[in-house]
């Protein structure tokens, strides 16, 4: 049965010569590092979201009135509801920190150098729309602590002048968040929102396939054509089969952070869901301490400590273009980081910068 | 980084023109609701708080913020009427004001929302005394006023009511009392604990609330024979309670170990494939 569907595809798409082409013959640099794994399992996390959400769905209501029941309903009588709502809220969160650190090691690596500015500015997009994500979903529940920290979130772009506060009512879609905050949050969430990343993430691997995975700068000599004149495909022939070897390492990153998602739901299954999401949202109550989503708390700590709101929103304005143009604007031909002590610096300065604040922010 | 300079002047400039520093930002960043301070307009609390108020009045706000009224936001307007958002009508009888009560009239003051209790308690030794002489205990006396706590068994105690009377049949009440007080109590403990692990207790809060209210009315009457004889009736249904908690802690002892033989399978999974990375290939 199973060669006649081989044969039958065989002859049809030509199985065997896809095959050699894209995995067995296909070679990744031989000192490959488990960070390039990373973006793997980034991809399966979106795919798990997705599925997960899938199911949320058949039982989630979205509306004001009864999306915090409806969500309760979920945890407590629907048959393994539980375990589906912690996977989607553990894995967005390990979606999130995959993404995360895959920018840090693409970075250090030097993976964003020539010809690759636009898997990286790609990438930044992506990065973004997760981020957006991440907002949209965490209202849906309805609850005190993710009424408020919407609340947070969605007041920020009031601080740019003139035009922040459309911006904050094209989000809230009223003066305050509402209904009609939830349902927009919503359909992001599940249409738009969904479609745009499939879109960036076929463009991303497009943009790895045909340029070539990158090689680590370290321990090794550097790529040979530089400077990049006209393009070519970078191949590795002298490096190890995609399949099984990379394949391998990659199952292994994602079968680590499948172990840390059960962790989480296991032994500490309040970290993301505390006391706050089991109360529902009341606009009339604010609670005593409320802080946005742990992802938002650097720049919601930035913009309390700037005593200047343009000024603050002004300096995350321009981080964030930094962030998207940053290929653009590091031009020189060194790719390893540990030769280039400012770019290093500057490194290590922001990723501790970034800890601190969102530290700050969890404890001020 | 030729763009850099550029962008930053386009940026950074105008938040020099802009120049509305510190106290604009913390007037309209910091003090709207979400950073934390509740801005909510109260002028009977901005009135008593101030300097024109004698100083026993002046105390009041500072009372009622530790009571448990404060805490289910239950404020001044609720039991004195009144319309708390405008100074000049605040006290206006036709906004519903009623001021303070006077010592007779305060079990209907307090049972506008304890209603079922006000009837047991007019019933009462207590109530009957309050009535006919003037001198009988209120609500006030037991429960006090702007710093009315939740209530509990402690406030039946010797040095209280013996105020008034002997503690003889007051430690008999007591007794009938402090069992089926001591299981609220659990409960309590036990729903405070599933909070905590997460879980969603609407339905049994609910039933525990209704329970200890309609075993407080009870108490009102003063009636031992009565709590004694319902005791049973109340006894089942904390029980009924009890075992919802229970089947709840097992669901998350379950639900626990479900997770973590997951974990020990794609903990295995990874040590199993990282082992067969590393085994050289042909």
């Amino acid at each position: 049965m199973w060669a006649k569907i081989k044969n039958w595809l065989e002859i049809r798409i030509g199985l065997t010569e896809l095959i050699q082409t894209q995995l067995t013959e296909y070679r990744v640099p031989k000192n490959i590092n488990l960070f390039y794994t990373l973006g793997f399992v980034a991809l399966v996390f979106f795919v798990l979201q997705v599925v997960t959400g899938f199911f949320l769905l058949f039982y989630y209501i979205p509306h004001s009135e009864t999306a915090f029941r409806s969500v309760q309903e979920i945890m407590s009588t629907v048959p393994y509801g539980w375990l589906v709502r912690q996977m989607h809220v553990v894995g967005s969160t390990l979606m999130f920190v995959c993404v995360f650190l895959h920018f840090i090691a693409v970075f250090f690596m030097g993976g964003y150098k020539k010809p690759r500015e636009l898997t990286w500015v790609v990438g930044t997009f992506m990065f973004f729309v997760t981020i957006v994500f991440c907002l949209s979903g965490y209202l849906l529940p309805w609850s005190q602590m993710s009424y408020w920290a919407t609340t947070i979130a969605t007041t920020m772009p009031t601080a740019f002048p003139y035009i922040g506060d459309m911006v904050g009512n094209l989000m809230k879609g009223s003066p305050q968040v509402s209904g009609l905050t939830l349902n927009r949050f919503f359909a992001l969430h599940v249409t738009l929102l969904p479609l745009i990343l499939v879109i960036l993430i076929g463009l991303h691997l497009f943009l790895v396939r045909r340029i070539g995975i990158s090689s680590p700068p370290f321990g090794r000599a550097e790529e040979a054509e530089r400077p990049w004149k006209k393009y070519h495909h970078v191949s590795h022939p002298d490096g190890h089969p995609f399949y099984p070897d990379f394949v391998l390492k990659e199952v292994v990153m994602l079968m680590i952070f499948f172990a840390l998602m059960f962790f989480i739901i296991s032994f500490l299954p309040t970290l993301l869901l505390p006391e706050e999401s089991n109360i529902a949202a009341d606009p009339f109550k604010t609670p005593a301490h409320i802080k946005p989503e742990w992802y938002f708390l650097a720049p919601y700590q930035m913009l309390k400590i700037i005593p200047n709101k343009f000024l603050g929103i002004s300096l995350q304005i321009i981080l964030s273009l930094l962030f998207i143009l940053w290929p653009f604007l590091d031009t020189k031909e060194e790719v390893n980081i540990l030769k280039r002590r400012r770019l290093l610096a500057f490194f290590v300065l922001g990723v501790f910068l970034w800890v601190v604040f969102t530290i700050w922010g969890k404890v001020s | 980084m030729r763009y850099i300079l550029p962008l930053f002047i386009l940026l950074i400039l105008p938040s020099v023109a802009q120049a509305d520093w510190k106290e604009q930002f913390e007037k309209e960043f910091l003090t709207r609701p979400w950073a934390g301070v509740q801005v909510q307009r109260n002028v009977c609390i901005e009135c008593h708080s101030s300097e024109m108020m004698k100083p026993e009045d002046r105390d009041i706000p500072r009372k009622w913020e530790t009571s448990w009224h404060s805490q289910n936001g239950i404020s001044c307007h609720n039991c004195h009427g009144g319309d708390p958002n405008d100074a000049e009508n605040a006290m206006s009888p036709q906004r519903g004001y009623v001021g303070t009560p006077k010592p007779a009239q305060i079990p209907e003051f307090c049972g506008k929302c304890h209603a079922g209790i006000l009837k047991n308690f007019l019933e009462s030794g207590h109530g009957k005394a309050l009535k006919t002489s003037g001198k009988g205990p209120n609500c006030v006396t037991c429960h006090g006023s702007h710093t009315v706590q939740k209530a509990s068994i402690q406030i039946i105690n010797e040095p209280l009511c013996t105020k008034c009377h002997s503690y003889g049949r007051v430690k008999e009440m007591r007794q009938a009392l402090l069992l089926t007080e001591n299981r609220m109590n659990e409960i309590e403990k036990s729903l405070k604990e599933l909070k905590t692990e997460g879980v969603f207790t609407e339905e049994e809060d609910k039933s525990l609330f209704s329970t200890q209210a309609e075993f407080r009315i009870l108490f009102h009457t003063e009636d031992v024979s009565l709590v004694k004889k319902r005791t049973d009736e109340f006894a089942h249904k904390l029980s009924s309670i009890q075992a919802k908690i229970q089947k709840t802690f097992e669901e998350i002892k379950f639900r626990k170990n479900f997770s973590a033989f997951l974990m020990m399978i794609f903990a295995g999974m990874a040590i199993g494939f990282g082992l067969l990375a590393k085994t050289p290939k042909e």
